[in-house]
C-alpha cells in the first residue's frame, strides 16, 4: 500500500485519539487491513460512515479516517441499516464485536441478514467481553473439547452457519493474524451488493488463553480454490467437512447476491422539502 | 323538530357485527353533510372477534367543544345472537351495557334478527323501540349478510329524518362499491332501501311519531373525517419527516400503516422494525444520515426504546418519538385510553439529556403540533416527544381542510454544507453559547465527523477528562435554556386564574376540561382553566405568573399517581389538588366538574378518583330485571 493512501486513513484519526488496545491485541490487525481495503478501493473519508458497536473492537472506528456513530450495545447494525436507507450513496461498515453482535445484538444480525442492506458487517471475534474482563461470549469455547455441557456454558454459536440459516448474501471469514487476507476479505465484502458479513477471528490476548494465535495458526485452513460460493449446499458442506477435520476455513464461503428494488436518497434538504402536494391524502378522508 | 345536536352509540361484536364499519359510513356521511362529528371514545377489546365493541359519536350543526357527556339520544345494538359475554342474554348486551345512558325518549334500534328482547323498562322511560331483523333481511331477502350494515344504515337515516332520497348514501356505495359491478352498487342500495321501510313498518305498527330531524348544512369549506395517527402522520410529511419506523402497536399501528401507504410517494421510507429497538435505531441511523425521522409506538414499545433516548440525547441526532399512550403498567389495557406515560418521558433514560415533551390536546393539533415538533428535534439534535393517547390517535373527528394549509416552513437549522466546512476545522460537539452544534451530514467533502454517545470532546473522540466532560454535559443541557427562551410555548388560559380556582390539564383532555369549566361557571364556580401542551420543559416564566395569586389548584388527568401534578409541584413548589382517572375510560365533562367540586370542598391535597358509570354491565339473570 502506498504511504500517501495509508495517509489519508490517519487524518482526523491520530495521532488525536491514543489507540487503546493491548500490545498484540488482533484488533491491530483489523485496523491495518481495514486501511489497506479501503484505500485499495479508493473510497474517500467522507463518504464512509463506521458505525462501531461496544467494546474494544467498536473503538476502531476513532483509530482511522472516516465519519462514525457509536451507540448502544448490540445496535450497530440497525443504525447502518437505517442510514443506508437513507442515504445509498454512503459506504457503511459496522464494526462490533462477538458478544455485542450475537449477544444483544443477536436480533439485529439475523433480520439484517435476512434484510439485506448493501452494508459490510466486520465482526471481530475473539470470543470473549475483553472490556468487561474476559467473560465468555457467545463464541467462547471454539475448538474446546467438552465432555459435559452446562446451561452457564453452551456450545459456541458459529457465526457463520447462523448468517447461512438467516439468508445472508455474502460470507466470508478472516483471522486477523493473516492481514493482506483479512484485506482482501473486507475488500470483497465492501465491493458486494447487499449485506456482507466477515468473522474475523481477532485473538483476545489478555483475556482468552485458548484461542490464542497460535491456536488459530493450527487451526485455520483456506477455503480450496474449487469450492464454488455461489452453492448454498457447498457452503455447507464446507463448514461441516473442515470442522470434522478441526479446521475453521478461511475465504469466502457464500456469495450469492440477491436482486433488489431500486434504492434513492430520500429527500432532505430544504428545496426537496418545500413542495409537498397533500391532495392525494385529503381526497381519501373526504 | 330540526336536531341540531345528536349522539349516538353503535355496539355490537367486535369484527363480526361491523360496528366501526357502520360508524365510519355515518362519519363520513355525516361529514359531507356539512355536519360535524366527534367519535372518539372507542370501545374495542384487545381481541381480533368476539368482545363487546361499542362506538359512541356525536353528529352536530356547529363545531362541538367536546365529544360530551354520555348521554345518547340512539342507540343501536348490532348483535343478532349470543355474546361470548352474555351467553344467556340474546342479543341484547349493547342494551344492557348502555341503555341507562340512553336519555328518556330516545330512540333504541336493534337487530332482531333472533328474536325481540324485553324493553318494557326502557319504555316506560318513553324509549322508543325499534326491533329490525336486518341480519335476517340481508341473509334472507337480499341474500347477501354482509350488507346487514348498510340496512340498518338506512334505518337509522329513516329515523333521524336524513338523506330521505339516499343521494349521500349513494355516492359512497358507488365510490367503493362501483369497481365490484353495478349489482353490487344497487344490491347496497336496496339493503339500505329495506332498512327504511322496516323503520317505516315499525313506526305504522307502533304509532311512533319521530321528532329528530338531522339537516345537511351549507358548508363552503371542505372537511374530512379523520383519526389523530392520521393527522399526526400528515404533519409529519408535511413537516419534512421521510424516514418513518415502528413495530405493530396498538394504538400506534395505524401511524405505520399510513406512514407505509403515503411516504413512499413523498419519496421517503417506512419502515416495520423487527422489534421495537430496531425501529428507533434504524430512525437514528436516518437521522444522522441527514433525513428527518420519526418513530411511533405506545407504552410497552416506548419502554423498550428507552436506551436509545440516551443515544438520541447524548450523540445530538434528533428524532420525534410519538407515543400514543395507552392505559400501563406491563401489558395493561391495550385498546384504552391513559395519560400514564409522562413520567417515562421526562424521567426515562440513565443520566441526563436534554428533551422536549409536547402533548396536543386535539386531533387537529396532532397535525399543528407535529409540524412545530419536527423543527424543534431538528433545531435542538434532541429526542421529541409527542405524546398522544388512543382517543386522539384512534378517535376521529370532523376536521376542516384549512387546517391543513397551515404549514411551517422546513429549514434544516444548523446543517454545514461542503461550502461552510470547506477550509475550517469541522468540531461535531462544538462548544457554543445556544449549545447547539452544527451538523454535517455524512457525504459531505471536507468534513469529517465522529459521534459518540460514550462521552466525548468537541471532535467526538471518547473522553473522561473531567472538564471536558463537564463542559460537553453543560453544552448538551443548555440547548434547553435557549429552547425554554426561544421556542417553549405557554398553556392556554381560560378565564382568570388570580384569586379563582384553577382547573390545570395537559394533552387530549382539553376539550372536555373547557367544558367542565363551563357546567362550573354555570354552577356559580368562577373556574379559570390553565391547559398545557408544551409539556416539558415547563416554561417557568410564563407559568409562574399564572398561578402566583391563583386560588385552589386541580390538576386534572388520566392516570393514579397524578404526573403532570407531580411536575407542576416540582416546578412551581405549589400545592396541587388532583382528579384522576385511571379506568380507562375517557373523561366525560360532568364528572369532571363534579369531581373538582368535591376537589374544592375537601381542601388542600385532596384526590378524588374518578370511575365511570359506562361501560360496566348491568349483572342481570335470565329471569331477572331487562336492559335500561
Amino acid at each position: 500500500m502506498d504511504t500517501k493512501a495509508a495517509k489519508i486513513w490517519e487524518e482526523n484519526a491520530v495521532p488525536r485519539h491514543r489507540i487503546q488496545w493491548c500490545p498484540g491485541c488482533g484488533d491491530f490487525g483489523v485496523l491495518a487491513a481495514l486501511k489497506q481495503a479501503l484505500a485499495e478501493l479508493e473510497i474517500v473519508p467522507h463518504e464512509l460512515l463506521l458505525v462501531g458497536g461496544i467494546g474494544c473492537s467498536g473503538q476502531i472506528r476513532n483509530y482511522l479516517n472516516g465519519n462514525a456513530f457509536h451507540g448502544t450495545h448490540g445496535g450497530a447494525l440497525a443504525y447502518a441499516l437505517g442510514a443506508k436507507m437513507a442515504n445509498p450513496h454512503l459506504k457503511v461498515i459496522c464494526l462490533a464485536g462477538d458478544g455485542d453482535t450475537f449477544a444483544i445484538g443477536i436480533e439485529n444480525f439475523v433480520h439484517v441478514c435476512r434484510r439485506d442492506p448493501d452494508i459490510v458487517l466486520l465482526v471481530m471475534n475473539n470470543g470473549v467481553y475483553g472490556l468487561t474482563k474476559g467473560q465468555d461470549s457467545p463464541t467462547a469455547g471454539l475448538g474446546r473439547e467438552v465432555e459435559v455441557w452446562s446451561e452457564e456454558h453452551p456450545p459456541a454459536v458459529d457465526p457463520v452457519l447462523l448468517a447461512l440459516a438467516s439468508e445472508a448474501t455474502f460470507v466470508a471469514q478472516s483471522f486477523s493474524g493473516d492481514v493482506k487476507h483479512t484485506a482482501r476479505m473486507i475488500a470483497e465484502a465492501i465491493q458486494h451488493p447487499g449485506f456482507a458479513f466477515v468473522n474475523d477471528f481477532s485473538p483476545c490476548v489478555t483475556y482468552n488463553k485458548f484461542n490464542t494465535y497460535e491456536w488459530f495458526r493450527e487451526h485455520v485452513a483456506y477455503v480450496p480454490p474449487d469450492h464454488d460460493p455461489t452453492d448454498k449446499d457447498a457452503a455447507y458442506r464446507l463448514v461441516r467437512e473442515f470442522a470434522r477435520e478441526g479446521k475453521v476455513p478461511l475465504g469466502v464461503i457464500y456469495r450469492n447476491p440477491r436482486r433488489h428494488a431500486a434504492a434513492h436518497r430520500l429527500p432532505m434538504w430544504e428545496e426537496e422539502l418545500a413542495e409537498v402536494n397533500l391532495e392525494p391524502i385529503l381526497q381519501t378522508f373526504r | 323538530m330540526q336536531a341540531s345536536r345528536l349522539k349516538l352509540l353503535v355496539g355490537g361484536v367486535q369484527l363480526r357485527d361491523g360496528v366501526s364499519t357502520l360508524t365510519d359510513i355515518l362519519g363520513r356521511i355525516f361529514t359531507r353533510a356539512g355536519l360535524h362529528v366527534i367519535a372518539m371514545e372507542k370501545g374495542y377489546a384487545s381481541t381480533i372477534y368476539g368482545a363487546h365493541q361499542y362506538d359512541p359519536m356525536l353528529v352536530s350543526a356547529e363545531p362541538p367543544l367536546s365529544y360530551g357527556d354520555p348521554v345518547y339520544d340512539i342507540l343501536v345494538a348490532l348483535e343478532y345472537d349470543s355474546n361470548p359475554d352474555a351467553p344467556e342474554q340474546p342479543n341484547r348486551d349493547t342494551v344492557l351495557r348502555h341503555g341507562h345512558h340512553l336519555r328518556d325518549g330516545g330512540i333504541l334500534l336493534y337487530d332482531a334478527s333472533t328474536g325481540e328482547i324485553p324493553t318494557q323498562a326502557l319504555e316506560a322511560r318513553g324509549v322508543r323501540v325499534f326491533p329490525l331483523p336486518a341480519r335476517k333481511i340481508a341473509q334472507g331477502e337480499l341474500r347477501r349478510e354482509i350488507v346487514k350494515n348498510v340496512v340498518m344504515a338506512g334505518a337509522l337515516f329513516r329515523l333521524m329524518e336524513f338523506d330521505p332520497e339516499l343521494v349521500y348514501l349513494r355516492a359512497l356505495v358507488e365510490e367503493r362499491f362501483a369497481r365490484k359491478g353495478r349489482d353490487v352498487v344497487e344490491l347496497n342500495m336496496r339493503a339500505a332501501q329495506r332498512g327504511r321501510e322496516g323503520i317505516e313498518e315499525i313506526l305504522r305498527e307502533k304509532g311512533y311519531t319521530l321528532d329528530l330531524r338531522l339537516e345537511p348544512q351549507p358548508r363552503e369549506k371542505r372537511a374530512v373525517y379523520i383519526s389523530g395517527n392520521e393527522c399526526l402522520g400528515i404533519g409529519a410529511i408535511q413537516g419534512g419527516v421521510r424516514f418513518y419506523a415502528g413495530y405493530p402497536i396498538t394504538p400506534a399501528s395505524s401511524i405505520l400503516e399510513f406512514m407505509d401507504q403515503w411516504l413512499p410517494r413523498y419519496g421517503g421510507r417506512a419502515l416495520q422494525g423487527q422489534n421495537e429497538r430496531e425501529s428507533i435505531r434504524a430512525a437514528i441511523g436516518a437521522s444522522l444520515a441527514g433525513v428527518r425521522a420519526m418513530v411511533g409506538s405506545s407504552g410497552p414499545g416506548i419502554s423498550l426504546k428507552v436506551e436509545e433516548f440516551g443515544v438520541i440525547g447524548a450523540t445530538e441526532t434528533p428524532v420525534v418519538v410519538v407515543d400514543a399512550q395507552r392505559a400501563g403498567p406491563s401489558t395493561g389495557m391495550p385498546t384504552r385510553p391513559e395519560q400514564g406515560d409522562l413520567n417515562l418521558l421526562i424521567g426515562g433514560t440513565h443520566g441526563d439529556i436534554p428533551r422536549i415533551v409536547l402533548a396536543p390536546s386535539t386531533i387537529e393539533e396532532c397535525y399543528t403540533l407535529m409540524l412545530e415538533a419536527c423543527e424543534l428535534a431538528d433545531k435542538y439534535q434532541c429526542p421529541v416527544f409527542f405524546l398522544t393517547d388512543l382517543s386522539l390517535s384512534e378517535g376521529k373527528k370532523t376536521v376542516l381542510e384549512d387546517l391543513f394549509r397551515r404549514r411551517v416552513e422546513v429549514r434544516r437549522h444548523g446543517v454545514l454544507r461542503e461550502a461552510e466546512v470547506r477550509g475550517r476545522t469541522y468540531r461535531r460537539y462544538e462548544i457554543t453559547p445556544s449549545g447547539i452544534s452544527p451538523r454535517v451530514f455524512p457525504g459531505t467533502p471536507g468534513a469529517i465527523f465522529k459521534a459518540s454517545g460514550a462521552e466525548h470532546d468537541e471532535f467526538g473522540f471518547v473522553t473522561i477528562e473531567p472538564r471536558k466532560r463537564t463542559a460537553m454535559m453543560d453544552k448538551r443541557m443548555r440547548k434547553l435554556e435557549t429552547y425554554l427562551r426561544e421556542d417553549a410555548k405557554g398553556p392556554y388560559v381560560f378565564g382568570e386564574t388570580r384569586g379563582q380556582p384553577v382547573l390545570v390539564g395537559w394533552g387530549s383532555t382539553r376539550p372536555i376540561l373547557q367544558e367542565a369549566r363551563e357546567i362550573l361557571l354555570r354552577r356559580g364556580i368562577p373556574a379559570a382553566l390553565v391547559h398545557f401542551t408544551y409539556v416539558y420543559p415547563l416554561p417557568r416564566h410564563l407559568v409562574e405568573p399564572l398561578f402566583a395569586d391563583a386560588g385552589p389548584v386541580v390538576v386534572v388527568e388520566q392516570n393514579y399517581t397524578g404526573q403532570f401534578a407531580d411536575l407542576l409541584q416540582r416546578e412551581l413548589v405549589i400545592r396541587t389538588r388532583r382528579v384522576l382517572k385511571y379506568d380507562g375510560v375517557p373523561m366525560h365533562p360532568t364528572e369532571v366538574a363534579d369531581a373538582v367540586q368535591v376537589a374544592l370542598e375537601r381542601g388542600e391535597e385532596a384526590v378524588v378518583r374518578i370511575t365511570s358509570a359506562v361501560p360496566v354491565k348491568v349483572e342481570v339473570g335470565r329471569n331477572g330485571h331487562e336492559g335500561g
